[in-house]
């Protein structure tokens, strides 16, 4: 029906025909990230399979000698591998789950030796590894971004001071507070501009809710086979 | 009292007049798509009296209610936010208009506020249509004589053109500008000037005979008016679209206020986005208002050739910095495209290229709401779609700042769920050792994704999961029917399902060492 809202603005707009085939164009392009991300949502049982996997790996890979891990610790663990076997089951094409192995890994971080640990060897963080130089730059860009952002709105708040009243900057700033509140709840969210939030959290959801799928079935599988 | 009586008397007049004002705009708008005659409504409404204010009044509030939702609900939602901040900001003007509202018997009262408040958000909204005519009217010297085919400006300039030149002033203050109409009192003194040009050409028939002529001659803001009135007049279902645009309008032009940075923009850019203006005016109708208030300020305050230059380097600073290669790659594809085609058909559309060009210069929202920032603002209300078939319970909800209300939740349950679910596990299992429950799950997971499952005990669980599956109320729910489901089957006891059960029993611990195997071969793979 988005289709039908696009054809409907295209015979409104009484355009000339190149500027059709650009909306054609555009029409097609939206059509594919439609697809991908539709793609995505129609086969989570994949995703799921995946995901469980490589989080049984890297517990496993995590059982430690000691017999008394305290429950906490284990809760780390557990939270732990499953974030960072989630992020890897999107193979870094996502810049939600780079950022969220980037900050498992980081130096400042407690359990750096813990998410190293569950990401295996080396050799197995080739997709995480490939990408940082990229994400360098696009940082860099993006806190420049943020700097001329914030001069801009200094600017733009001493220029509008008297028409703050205005109903289009109250949905600006409505809008916006929200869209900060979502880079701060998503990881990497900070770097995200306007489409790519959407995108990065349409997918950080989509991952969400396998995580949650499974880490519920697993709950009751082990709890029935502690019953049992 | 009597003085007081007659001061507030006098006050109502004036606010009968602005419900004239602010009416005739409503009531011409309804005769622009009636198709009525314009000649006569122009006449009747200037020498107007008090009661017949009162009974246009009256007819106006039956009119905008016959109206209702296509017309005034989306302008009057987003303005009625407006109108409060005008009314607290107004402060002693609304004051006085109210406590006049009071003063005159109650039936007027309400017959009068309501027009008043459909009216104030109709006429901001309609002089916003106003105040650009005046800027193109006075862009156009040459056009002067083809006067713009707007009726609410028909009306404005009969009035003009009836009252005295002094009269004006009064006709300004009884509007109570506050602070934030200050863009509307610049843009009613330069309607001052055009108005002399008008009140020495006799407007009033002319300007009615011109607007039965095709709209076509008349200059762009007036088509544009005219086509913001037609849509909204539409009760069409892309409302709620453009109303979501016009939402996302500001916040995108915040972004491109604050973006910045060099974009590496050519001639062509610019010229194909001027060129690109006259295609889907519909949606510029909608959301050149926001940002052509906000920017018509600049406009005034710099000589109109000024302008267009300025305008031209401001859609340079202000266009959307470089993103993903294949947007930008298809934004230029997109403008190379706008570019040849208007090289392509200069002869065909010399009246449109007129309009493109009068379109450009008319304001910086043009060039900021390009068609990139177009396609990025449809791009993101698509986005927003999925987001709503995947967010539960967003589907009733309209507009971007509740859907990411909806949004930041759904994301925070789920991540508490996460949590919730870890600690839970990490009091399952003491060792971390979940390679049978690993198999279990993962045949669980099998079974609900599929009917078909390898062991005989899964049907029964993929019973209990049904109640799962619609939501995520309480996890300590979601086990219980499981558990309930299994404790069911064991007392049964039918004899095919107990063997299944300890078949399937059995079964988990072959299929654990086959699992176990194959981790085994993984890690030594790795």
């Amino acid at each position: 029906m988005h289709f039908l809202g696009s054809v409907e603005l295209l015979s409104l707009s009484a355009t000339s025909f190149p500027l059709l085939l650009s909306r054609l164009n555009f029409l097609l392009f939206s059509l594919s990230i439609q697809e991908q991300v539709l793609a995505r949502m129609r086969s989570p049982f994949s995703l799921k399979q995946e995901f469980l996997k490589k989080w049984i790996l890297g517990l496993q890979r995590c059982r430690s000698s000691k017999k008394n891990m305290s429950i906490f610790k284990r809760k780390k663990v557990i939270k732990l591998s499953a974030d960072v076997a989630m992020a890897s089951a999107r193979k870094g094409t996502t810049c939600w789950s780079r950022a969220l192995i980037a900050d498992a890994v980081k130096e400042g971080n407690a359990d750096k030796h813990l998410a190293e640990k569950i990401l295996g060897p080396a050799s197995e963080r080739q997709p995480t590894e490939k990408v940082p130089v990229g994400a360098m730059a696009y940082n860099k860009r993006i806190r420049s971004k943020k700097i001329l952002k914030r001069s801009s709105v200094i600017r733009r708040t001493i220029k509008c001071a008297p028409q703050a009243a205005r109903p289009s900057s109250i949905v600006k700033t409505l809008v916006g507070k929200r869209r900060q509140i979502l880079r701060s709840l998503i990881p990497g969210g900070e770097f995200m501009n306007g489409v790519s939030l959407i995108e990065e959290t349409l997918d950080y959801i989509i991952s969400l809710r396998a995580q949650v799928d499974v880490m519920r079935s697993l709950a009751s599988a082990s709890k029935l086979v502690n019953l049992n | 009292m009597d003085i007081g009586e007659k001061d507030k008397y006098e006050l109502g007049k004036r606010d009968e007049h602005n419900n004239i004002n602010y009416q005739a705009p409503v009531l011409s708008s309804d005769w622009q798509f009636g198709g009525a005659n314009l000649t006569s409504a122009g006449m009747s409404l200037v020498p107007t009296t008090n009661p017949l204010a009162i009974g246009s009044s009256c007819a106006s509030a039956s009119l905008v209610d016959s109206f209702g939702s296509s017309l005034w609900e989306h302008p009057s939602n987003s303005q009625n936010m407006g109108f409060c901040d005008f009314s607290v900001q107004n402060g002693a003007n609304s004051s006085n208009a109210m406590e006049v509202g009071k003063g005159l018997p109650n039936s007027l009262r309400s017959s009068i506020d309501r027009p008043f408040d459909m009216g104030w958000n109709a006429a901001s909204a309609m002089l916003k249509g106003g105040i650009f005519l005046p800027n193109t009217t006075g862009i156009l010297a040459q056009s002067l004589s083809q006067l713009p085919a707007d009726s609410a400006f028909i009306e404005r300039a009969a009035r003009f053109s009836s009252f005295n030149g002094g009269n004006f002033s009064d006709m300004v203050n009884p509007f109570g500008v506050p602070e934030p109409m200050g863009l509307y009192a610049r843009g009613v003194g330069l309607m001052q000037g055009p108005d002399d040009i008008f009140a020495v050409n006799g407007m009033k028939s002319v300007s009615v005979m011109e607007s039965q002529k095709s709209k076509l001659d008349a200059t762009e803001a007036t088509r544009d008016a005219g086509l913001r009135v037609e849509n909204r007049a539409k009760a069409s279902p892309l409302e709620n679209e453009r109303k979501s645009e016009s939402l996302m309008q500001p916040n995108e032009e915040a972004k491109q206020g604050t973006g910045g940075s060099g974009n590496e923009s050519d001639e062509a850019e610019i010229s194909s986005r001027d060129g690109g203006q006259d295609e889907p005016s519909a949606l510029d109708g909608t959301g050149g208002e926001p940002s052509a208030k906000g920017l018509s300020s600049k406009k005034r305050k710099k000589s109109i050739q000024d302008a267009e230059i300025d305008r031209a380097k401001g859609g340079q600073t202000s266009t959307k910095t470089a993103k993903d290669s294949p947007e930008n790659q298809q934004k230029q594809s997109m403008m190379i495209n706008k570019t040849t085609g208007k090289q392509g058909s200069p002869a065909s559309h010399p009246p449109k290229e007129e309009y493109i060009h009068v379109r450009a210069r008319r304001g910086q929202a043009t060039n900021s709401h390009s068609l990139a920032e177009r396609v990025r603002r449809e791009k993101i209300s698509e986005r927003m779609k999925f987001l709503q078939d995947l967010v539960p319970g967003c589907s009733k909800v309209t507009g971007k700042a509740v859907m990411l209300d909806e949004i930041i939740n759904y994301v925070q349950s789920l991540q508490r769920q996460v949590e919730f679910l870890s600690m839970k596990l990490a009091t399952v299992n003491p060792r971390l050792d979940f390679s049978i429950e690993a198999l279990l799950a993962k045949d669980i997971i099998q079974s609900r994704a599929g009917p078909s499952s390898t062991l005989g005990f899964s049907p029964d669980l993929s019973m209990g999961y049904p109640p799962l599956h619609p939501s995520q109320p309480g996890l300590v729910q979601a086990p219980l029917p499981v558990i309930g489901n299994s404790s069911d089957v064991i007392h049964k006891a039918l004899s095919s399902q107990l063997t299944s059960m300890t078949g399937g029993l059995k079964e988990p611990n072959q299929h654990s060492n086959a699992w176990e195997d194959e981790l085994h071969n993984v890690v030594q793979m790795n």
